[in-house]
């Protein structure tokens, strides 16, 4: 089972670069998500890995063959790989038998014995058996969804691409099929990339998720190293919600904003730096009308007047306008809903809660 | 490399030789003359004083023709797609007929109804009013507009009719909740979205009556008076003369061009036209007490276009003198008898007819497939130019590719002239931009991710044009076949230049037949022609599942 290797890939669409430099290591039989907004270049790096686009500088590898390049790029029906498409992509002319069955026939040249026992097979994996004659526009969206599924898992694809699969299902569906592409990775363990636009999705169903922007990785992590430790501002905001606190660095580990002082892990800032803090809003603690508590040593703490209070069931939504800063912070705080918007309150944060970074 | 490239850049090459070899050699000889190169044809054809009136006449008719298209089309668009006309089903069968009628037919029908000595109409007027000169004579400007323009007016009625369609009532509504009158909201809503439609609806109109030939021969060449059409068609009679007819097509194919370009900047900005999309609710406005006068309208409209026509072709089709009264012993199956086994020239040119018919519409909807296939997927590099390409025979008006082909395959190296080859290029330039719109439309409706999905389990490109683009196109690509089939069965004014003796089709003898005043053998082939035209009209409408004419249910 080979792994990808993907670098320094471009591909433009005329003087606008689709995907710049773009560098990617995926190890055997794992699972990476690319992550990012629209137009972040996720869908054309997939459709580039898939050969369907032709990069202008850069290189795709899988294990030792190089599949693309400038000058030469293998066409998508050599490259042994499989794709799941957002539309599904099910030919409405063919039965789901031969849907799954086409690239055992057509690509890998199966014998028809074979064949027909290893379609029968795949579809009792994703719960379809029993439906092999009816037509795709017979089935509901899961079920074709589990169709394009066993159709891609069918031919055993050294490579397994996904193309935002989840997108045209309902909220109930869209979270259960999550869980099934978790569950059959696991069972098949092919080295796969997965496009969405989720970052929920991506944390449920990946190894590890790449975060792209205008075209490049921005960070390469698991869920759990992204969402606590990002490095870029565009990080974390996109991977959960985050505060955001623009200041300069003062000294080392502490950082400015007016007359608000926060301090900080002392990382690889400068002073005379431009940072925003990300501070997660779970992460503040919210203490009504009290004296202001002397601040721990591992503590920032700060004064404020609650604005809003929305209460969400399983929490309460606070924004606090923070004294002496024209700052306004979000805060997630377990329920009943305590305070009214007027409530003067203070409120502690974690120093290693605080993180400052940089603009790229 | 892709293997399937060759295909793509055949087919594109071929496209190029078709349109660029007639019209390079039309400009050529236009520009060249007796004196040698220069503009010495052009000044002999525009100091020619026939020329000059012809060209005045065929704006007189063309612009009539359009205002007259408006004037009917428009209401009747607007009567079927929004009000609570009774009929409506009906009103759109006969459009459709009237849409495929060939208008030269519809010419010659007109002519046994409204000639002026003989016509029924007028010897009905006569007989009851006991009057001495005619109700009217079609053999004259104002019968060549009615006539073109009965089967004109379709065009206008369907650009206006979907437009209509896709104006949601809300944006009505909202202005109704505003304050605005039922009047008001016409004037300031309605009418402004529609207006594009309704001025492009006028040129199409004007650009069918300027592009016509049978009409004005059948019409306006007994009253006397030349358009620009036959005055091309008549510098073809014995001595030829090639430079006048190539100079005077260039202000026809100019004014198309022209026409065609404004039309397409109108519709260019329809983002406006189909606000509100197609999902929007669209309610009947009621008519109230108007109901059954504005069918009747309607009716009468038709019956000029459709029945009158239709019923005299096949009062004369059976009748051994058309203009007597119908009776017992006038009763024949004659003219069947004369027409396809006495008439020499008949048999021939329907076989002519249908192998160029089948041939053409085959040829055609695999070019235009693989054409439009092409421009889609983006295949070859530079095929953002191929629709150019492909739809530059619209503002080619027939007689003047006529021209064009007669000059190019007259000559080394290819001497087409006198064999069908040279009616089948003229046929397959004239009808590739309908039938590649029909398949550009159709491939649209193929998603491209249907084929990545094949490519990426391991077909190649032609495999997975063949197992899966090709099954789900079909019957988009047999709706494009019939279309050209329809285009080519009726096709008169290339035909016209282009035959000879042995390669005669059916719209050319009807044009013969006429010379000879042989009316009943006329009204055979013409109904024998529209029955072709009804099954293939008939196939299609099953095949797409919808009405042709795009006005949906």
């Amino acid at each position: 089972m080979p792994g990808v290797t993907i670098s320094g890939l471009t591909k433009r669409y005329g003087d606008v670069a689709a995907v710049e430099g773009l560098d990617l290591v995926v190890a055997p039989g794992e699972l990476v998500a690319l992550l990012g907004p629209s137009g972040c270049g996720k869908t054309t790096t997939l459709r580039l890995v898939a050969g369907f686009l032709v990069p202008e500088a850069g290189e795709i590898r899988v294990g030792d063959r190089c599949l693309s390049s400038a000058s030469s790029v293998v066409p998508p029906e050599h490259r042994k790989m499989a794709m799941i498409f957002q539309s599904y992509a099910l030919w409405p002319h063919m039965t789901v038998a031969q849907n799954v069955a086409y690239g055992l026939r057509v690509g890998r040249r199966v014998a028809k014995p074979e064949r027909e026992r290893r379609v029968r097979e795949i579809l009792k994996a994703v719960q379809l058996a029993g439906f092999e004659r009816r037509y795709p526009g017979e089935l509901s969206g899961g079920q074709q969804q589990r169709v394009a599924v066993a159709r891609a898992l069918v031919v055993e694809p050294e490579i397994l691409l996904l193309d935002e699969p989840l997108s045209n299902l309902d909220a109930n569906l869209r979270e259960e099929m999550r869980f099934e592409i978790r569950r059959l990775h696991e069972a098949f363990g092919i080295t796969t990339l997965y496009v969405t636009h989720d970052q929920a999705e991506a944390m449920v169903i990946s190894d590890r998720i790449a975060v792209l922007d205008r075209g490049r990785v921005v960070q390469v992590g698991t869920a759990a190293d992204l969402f606590e430790r990002p490095r870029t501002r565009f990080v974390a905001q996109f991977i959960g919600r985050t505060n955001l606190v623009e200041g300069v660095v003062a000294a080392p580990g502490v950082v400015l904003r007016g007359r608000l002082s926060l301090r900080v892990p002392a990382g690889e800032t400068k002073p005379g730096d431009r940072v925003a803090v990300s501070i997660r809003p779970h992460t503040i603690t919210l203490l009504a009308d009290e004296p202001a508590r002397p601040a721990g040593a591992e503590e920032n703490g700060m004064r404020g007047t609650v604005r809003r209070a929305s209460y969400l069931g399983a929490g309460v939504d606070y924004e606090v306008e923070i004294e002496d800063a024209d700052v306004t912070l979000r805060v997630a705080a377990p329920p009943p809903a305590r305070l009214a918007p007027g409530a003067r309150v203070s409120l502690a944060v974690p120093v290693e809660a605080c993180l400052p970074l940089a603009d790229a | 490399m892709d293997r399937s490239l060759p295909v793509w850049a055949l087919t594109g090459a071929l496209l190029a030789l078709l349109i660029l070899l007639p019209l390079g050699w039309l400009v050529a000889l236009s520009l060249s003359g007796d004196g040698g190169a220069g503009l010495a044809s052009y000044r002999a054809a525009f100091t020619d004083v026939q020329l000059r009136k012809a060209l005045w006449n065929t704006v007189v008719m063309a612009f009539w023709v359009g205002l007259a298209s408006l004037a009917i089309g428009a209401p009747m668009a607007w009567l079927t797609a929004r009000s609570d006309l009774p009929g409506k089903r009906t009103i759109r069968a006969l459009m459709l007929a009237s849409f495929v009628t060939p208008p030269f037919l519809g010419a010659f029908a007109w002519v046994m109804l409204a000639g002026p000595n003989a016509g029924l109409l007028n010897k009905l007027y006569r007989d009851l009013t006991g009057a001495q000169d005619p109700l009217m004579n079609i053999f004259s400007m104002t019968g060549l507009v009615f006539a073109v323009t009965l089967y004109t007016f379709p065009y206008v009625f369907i650009m206006i009719a979907n437009t209509l369609e896709l104006i949601a009532s809300d944006l009505e509504e909202a202005a109704a909740i505003l304050g605005a009158r039922r009047f008001t909201v016409a004037v300031t809503v309605t009418l402004p979205m529609v207006a594009p439609a309704i001025a492009s609806g006028f040129i199409l109109a004007v650009l069918q009556a300027l592009a016509l030939f049978g009409s004005p021969a059948i019409l306006a060449l007994p009253a006397g008076f030349h358009t620009i059409t036959t005055q091309i068609w008549s510098y073809f009679q014995y001595p030829p003369k090639l430079e006048l007819a190539a100079a005077a097509s260039m202000p026809l194919l100019v004014a198309t061009a022209l026409l065609l370009y404004l039309q397409r900047r109108l519709l260019g900005r329809r983002g406006y036209a189909s606000v509100g999309g197609k999902t929007g609710q669209r309610r009947a406005v009621s008519l109230g007490p108007w109901r059954w006068p504005a069918f009747l309208g309607c009716l009468a409209v038709m019956t000029c276009s459709i029945f009158l026509p239709y019923g005299v072709l096949a009062r004369a089709a059976l009748s051994r003198a058309w203009a007597q009264p119908l009776s017992w012993d006038n009763l024949t199956l004659g003219n069947v008898w004369f027409t396809f086994w006495q008439y020499s020239a008949t048999r021939s040119a329907i076989v002519n007819t249908l192998e160029l018919g089948v041939m053409t519409a085959t040829v055609g909807a695999v070019m235009a497939a693989l054409l439009a296939y092409t421009v889609n997927r983006r295949l070859v590099p530079g095929s953002q130019v191929l629709p150019f390409l492909v739809l530059a025979p619209v503002v080619i008006p027939g007689v003047v590719l006529a021209v064009g082909l007669f000059i190019a395959y007259t000559r080394p190296p290819l001497l087409l002239y006198g064999t069908l080859w040279i009616l089948f290029a003229a046929y397959l330039t004239k009808e590739l931009p309908v039938g590649y719109s029909q398949s550009d439309a159709t491939f649209r409706g193929v998603h491209a991710e249907l084929e990545e999905a094949g490519r990426i389990l391991g077909a190649g490109r032609l495999r997975v044009l063949g197992e899966i683009t090709a099954p789900l196109a079909r019957s988009g690509i047999i709706a494009t076949w019939c279309f050209i089939f329809i285009g080519v069965i009726r096709e008169l004014s290339a035909s016209i230049i282009l035959f000879t003796p042995n390669t005669k089709v059916m719209s050319v003898v009807i044009f013969d037949l006429k010379e000879e005043g042989q009316f009943g053998a006329i009204a055979v082939l013409g109904l024998f022609m529209l029955l072709m035209t009804f099954a293939t009209v008939t196939l299609m409408q099953t095949l797409l599942g919808r009405d042709v004419l795009g006005v949906r249910e």
